[in-house]
């Protein structure tokens, strides 16, 4: 029954599944990230680089932001259907959502390349 | 605001059977019960997180470009108007992961009825105050 829900003939649910989905991934990520912040904690240039260089741990922030970029994209989708009745406004606001986040996804990328 | 009463109300063409019924949108006489001051502010600092992010991903890249601006980028989020607003910020943060968090358990069925809505809405309230509290006294003391 879970699988039929969440095939294209309801697309609210896969949305409402998928925000819950990467709100426990960042979730799980937070509490990681706060934890090895407390046991590290970086002092200096070079810890705070060394911190960010394990490439299991850039592989987690990828999918974090991954994670973050679908969330941030429903939620304030959201936000936009229920506050702003006008349809051709709502949709020139979600298109800009959407480029943002394609713009910050390519940012951490690119952060996390280098 | 109490403007609810069209001036040309002479004009408006009312359909058979609609009363001309002020309407009411001050804000400030709705009664906001605990459970939808979680669910606001769940909404508002999912925005405000939004929001932040250009600013994050900024820092985050000076940080790690060079041991200068690392520098820099330390000094500038320890003085004090900073400091204030990141405690702000990781309140917001805090509150929409507790938040989040039951939200998640109440979609399992877990803690549904009104009376444990409403406690679990007090439990993230406190808990968000006080982990904006632990971090308060880290970033002080
Ligand atoms: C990468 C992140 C950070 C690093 C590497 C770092 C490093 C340091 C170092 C080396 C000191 C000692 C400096 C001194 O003795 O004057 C210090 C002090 C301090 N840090 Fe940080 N810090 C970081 C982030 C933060 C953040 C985000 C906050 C608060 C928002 C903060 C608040 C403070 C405070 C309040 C002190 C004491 C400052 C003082 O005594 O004047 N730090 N930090
Ligand atoms: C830390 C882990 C997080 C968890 C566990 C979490 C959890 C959730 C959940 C369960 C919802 C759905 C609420 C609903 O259906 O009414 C939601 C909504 C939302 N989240 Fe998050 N979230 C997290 C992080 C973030 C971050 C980092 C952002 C910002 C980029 C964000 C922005 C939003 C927005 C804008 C909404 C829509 C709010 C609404 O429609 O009222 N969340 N979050």
């Amino acid at each position: 029954m879970l699988i039929e829900l969440l095939t294209e003939r309801y697309p609210g649910m896969r949305a409402w599944l998928t925000q819950r989905l990467t709100g426990l991934v960042m979730a799980i990520y937070s509490i990681v990230a706060l934890l090895r912040f407390f046991i590290i904690q970086p002092e200096n240039y070079e810890a705070w680089v060394s911190f960010f260089q394990p490439i299991w741990w850039r592989i987690a922030s990828l999918i974090f932001w991954l994670a973050l970029s679908m969330h941030a994209w429903l939620g304030i989708r959201d936000v936009f259907k229920d506050y702003v009745p006008n349809y051709v406004v709502q949709r020139v606001l979600q298109n800009i959502l959407v480029v943002l986040l394609w713009i910050y996804l390519a940012w951490v990328l690119w952060l996390l390349l280098v | 605001m109490q403007n609810n009463q069209p001036q040309n109300s002479q004009k408006v063409k009312l359909r058979p059977g609609q009363k001309n019924r002020p309407k009411n949108l001050n804000l400030f006489t709705i009664r906001l019960p605990i459970n939808a001051l979680v669910s606001i502010l769940h909404r508002a600092t999912g925005c405000i997180l939004f929001l932040i992010l250009p600013v994050i991903l900024l820092l985050l890249q000076f940080s790690l470009s060079s041991a200068q601006s690392f520098e820099s980028v330390v000094s500038i989020l320890h003085s004090p108007f900073i400091k204030l607003m990141l405690l702000g910020l990781a309140w917001a943060f805090f509150h929409h992961f507790f938040a989040g968090i039951r939200h998640l358990a109440m979609d399992v069925h877990w803690m549904t009825t009104l009376m444990k809505a409403r406690y679990t809405s007090k439990v993230v309230l406190v808990l968000g105050a006080i982990a904006t509290l632990v971090l308060a006294i880290k970033l002080w003391l």
